[in-house]
């Protein structure tokens, strides 16, 4: 019989420290007219923000809950708190100003220290609202706008956000679309104009403090044609007793020929429910990167989706999704190919142990329209234990002859073999084994920045550290 | 009656339309149950025209069920077949379905007892109008089980063709190997092909594969053939041949295997 090693739950210690709660504004829990209305008003919404929450918000009522992923009846619309606006009047351009407990949070998670280093802009969201944006001189004078949504829309980009807001992603898309189209707040808005190059990438970090709420921020990026631009999104929240939900919604538009990298690394607390929506639409030429990492949330639902719409458009998707005890991550991505010469690649990695699940689910779809088109699916599963789950359901939708599509799937163990020869190199069995999930890994960790592929390689080594018996 | 038929064991996303077929289904069924007994051999053929059938086999241990199933031009079946395989027994099914027709097809293999295994090869030559729509699935419990679900097919003209194909690993069947690969040949911009390759896995000590290809024939091919001096439209007829051909070389019965591949056209 094969040699057992038992690898414990992570430490989170990292991210679960948490602060009292000290919010300055927040709604009753539940979900109803009036606290639409009342997140509206508070949050001075123009007319349309106004009717479009409400018209969202019926959907929302209407629309029945999904029926075919991981369970979310732990999910009480009852309890959550829509909206919580923390201890700070408006946003703050100056590190200083954030107060104190906020700053402190940030500070923890390194942020202000990878914006000095290695960052051309930072947003940071807490709870509801967005509490510090900067970004640096130099990308600004290339016309570049990074700032929060709701200063765009008050401002001279007003027009663009009423074009774009939700138009990818409508409300009637699924139940926690239309549930962000009523109570979203926060998040970022980014506009790259025609041919401009953001060398070094902006990231957003969204952090949720208070207990039983949910945090429905909503990130918009408009690269015009030409342009580049790299985006890094992180969250994390500390570990409460009560269910935590995050109902996100990322609008990309990728102009012709544009390149857009939005990178992920996701490590919610497992008490939190990720039903979060992303969705790019790629104009002709124009390339779309997904690079995500699923490591954190008690329930996940995370497909983000490339609509490849001009000929020629390309999109990637590289995932790793690490399932531990209690997780039930249901990850993967979907892509459309609806014009000519289009092709797609994906490639994505899943780790499960001590009783997590993890679910890869993807959709390709190519259009009757879309002759030429080339699609390639790989994706690998790790069981680490045998009281952990991995399943893979990847659907194909092909209505074109003109197409080549090819699609390979794997589940399986760590080989013994590759165990013993790296013990007999002289490592442990506990290294061997952390060693050749970091390397399964590697299909992300060699696409993110190297500070951000150092985090992720550190999370690893954090889940697989555990006792051999 | 209308129901939700071929449903598979686990759903994808709503907006395919992929889990599961609602459909008017006859009430009145053709009943067959069978049961192999111990170390016994025994070969069914299903050549018929049969509009609904239900089928339920149990392959005791070491026993082999062969089932060759036929559908040929024009037929409309529905057919739900249910096998369970005990120690070592194997179960194998060869599908072919010829030109045309409205096929629903429902395959669940219980591999119950430890060794037991299940081989599947499928073939398929759509022209237009004809509908195939299958659910396959193979359920690991014991140890040391083998699955392996092979698919070949052609689609030509609007064709339409669904195979949901799962290999189900469930904890306990230490040892278990589960293998899917399918090829589809699509020869027609009309045609449209859904494929749905599952594998659910609640077993360490497993292997489960899945590989696909669809689409046209590369362009390699057609340059090396048309260099030949082989026409295209030869060439698109010589590998929609040859795929449904490599099933029907798979098939235990020679009288039947030699009648199929004399037919000019198959």
């Amino acid at each position: 019989m094969s040699e057992k090693t038992v690898i414990q739950d992570v430490s989170r210690e990292f991210y679960d420290f948490r602060y009292a709660e000290n919010a300055a504004y927040k709604v009753d829990s539940g979900l109803t007219e009036a606290i639409v209305r009342q997140i509206s008003e508070e949050k001075k919404d123009p007319e349309w923000m106004r009717d479009f929450r409400l018209r969202s918000l019926e959907i929302f009522h209407k629309t029945p809950m999904p029926d075919w992923g991981p369970s979310i009846e732990g999910l009480n619309m009852d309890h959550i708190v829509t909206y919580v606006r923390p201890n700070t009047q408006r946003m703050q351009k100056s590190w200083e100003d954030v107060p104190e407990d906020i700053k402190n949070t940030f500070e923890r998670l390194g942020i202000p220290q990878s914006e000095r280093e290695s960052l051309a802009g930072v947003g940071a969201q807490y709870d509801s609202e967005l509490v510090y944006h900067n970004v640096r001189e130099e990308v600004a004078r290339q016309g570049v706008i990074y700032t929060d949504i709701e200063s765009a829309l008050h401002g001279s980009y007003a027009d663009m956000i009423r074009d774009h807001f939700m138009k990818l992603v409508p409300p009637t898309d699924h139940k926690f679309a239309a549930l962000h189209g009523a109570v979203w707040s926060g998040g970022s808005f980014v506009y790259v104009p025609r041919g401009a190059s953001v060398e070094i990438p902006l990231q957003s970090y969204f952090r949720l403090n208070a207990p039983g709420a949910g945090q429905f921020e909503h990130t918009l990026i408009i690269v015009e044609e030409g342009a580049y631009l790299h985006f890094i999104e992180g969250c994390s929240a500390p570990k409460y007793n009560v269910a935590n939900l995050h109902a996100g919604c990322v609008e990309l538009f990728v102009g012709k020929g544009a390149t857009l990298r939005y990178s992920t690394i996701e490590n919610w607390s497992k008490n939190m429910y990720n039903l979060n929506t992303k969705r790019a639409l790629v104009e002709e030429g124009g390339k779309i990167e997904w690079v995500s990492g699923s490591f954190g949330s008690h329930v996940s639902y995370l497909y983000p989706m490339s609509i490849l719409h001009g000929r020629g458009a390309r999109s990637e998707f590289t995932g790793v999704t690490f399932a531990g005890e209690g997780q039930n991550l249901d990850t993967g991505c979907k892509v459309v190919h609806q014009a000519p010469e289009t092709s797609s690649y994906v490639n994505t990695r899943s780790i499960s142990k001590s009783g997590g699940i993890s679910t890869f689910r993807s959709a390709l779809v190519i259009d009757r329209k879309a002759e030429g088109s080339k699609a390639s699916v790989s994706c690998q599963s790790l069981m680490l234990d045998d009281i952990s789950r991995s399943d893979t359901i990847p659907a194909m939708d092909i209505r074109t002859a003109k197409a080549d599509v090819g699609h390979e799937a794997k589940i399986g163990r760590i080989s013994d073999e590759a165990v013993f020869y790296l013990m007999s190199r002289g490592l442990s069995e506990e290294d061997a084994r952390a060693m050749i999930v970091s390397g399964f890994a590697e299909n992300v960790s060699k696409e993110l920045p190297l500070e951000y592929a150092v985090e992720m390689n550190n999370l690893i080594r954090i889940e697989m550290k555990g006792a051999i018996g | 009656m209308q129901q939700i038929i071929n449903k598979p064991l686990a759903s994808t996303f709503g907006w395919l339309h992929m889990n599961g077929t609602l459909l008017e289904v006859p009430e009145e069924k053709e009943q067959q149950s069978l049961v192999i007994p111990s170390g016994e051999k025994k070969l069914l053929i299903l050549d018929n025209d049969t509009a609904a059938e239900a089928l339920t086999a149990e392959v005791e241990e070491g026993a082999l069920l062969q089932l060759i199933q036929i559908s040929r031009p024009g037929s409309r079946q529905i057919r739900d077949i249910r096998v369970r395989c005990q120690k070592d027994a194997r179960f194998e099914w060869y599908r072919l379905v010829l030109k045309s027709g409205e096929i629903y097809d429902n395959l669940s293999v219980t591999l119950e007892g430890n060794g037991s295994s299940f081989q599947a090869e499928i073939g398929y030559d759509l022209i237009s109008g004809s509908h195939l729509d299958m659910n396959c699935e193979a359920i690991h419990l014991g140890k040391n089980t083998v699955s392996d679900i092979h698919s070949l097919g052609v689609l030509n003209g609007d064709a339409f063709k669904l195979l949901r194909g799962t290999i189900d690993l469930r904890r306990g069947c230490q040892g278990a190997k589960g293998k899917e690969f399918e090829d589809v040949l699509l020869l027609s911009d009309q045609a449209h092909n859904q494929s749905i390759p599952v594998i659910l896995c609640a077993e360490e000590d497993v292997e489960g594969d899945h590989g696909a290809t669809i689409g046209q024939i590369p362009e390699e091919v057609i340059f090396y053939l048309t260099s030949r001096g082989i026409s295209e439209e030869a060439i698109y007829s010589l590998m929609a041949r040859s795929k449904l051909e490599a099933v029907i070389r798979t098939l235990p019965d020679e009288e039947l295997k030699n009648s199929l591949l004399e037919r000019e056209s198959l």
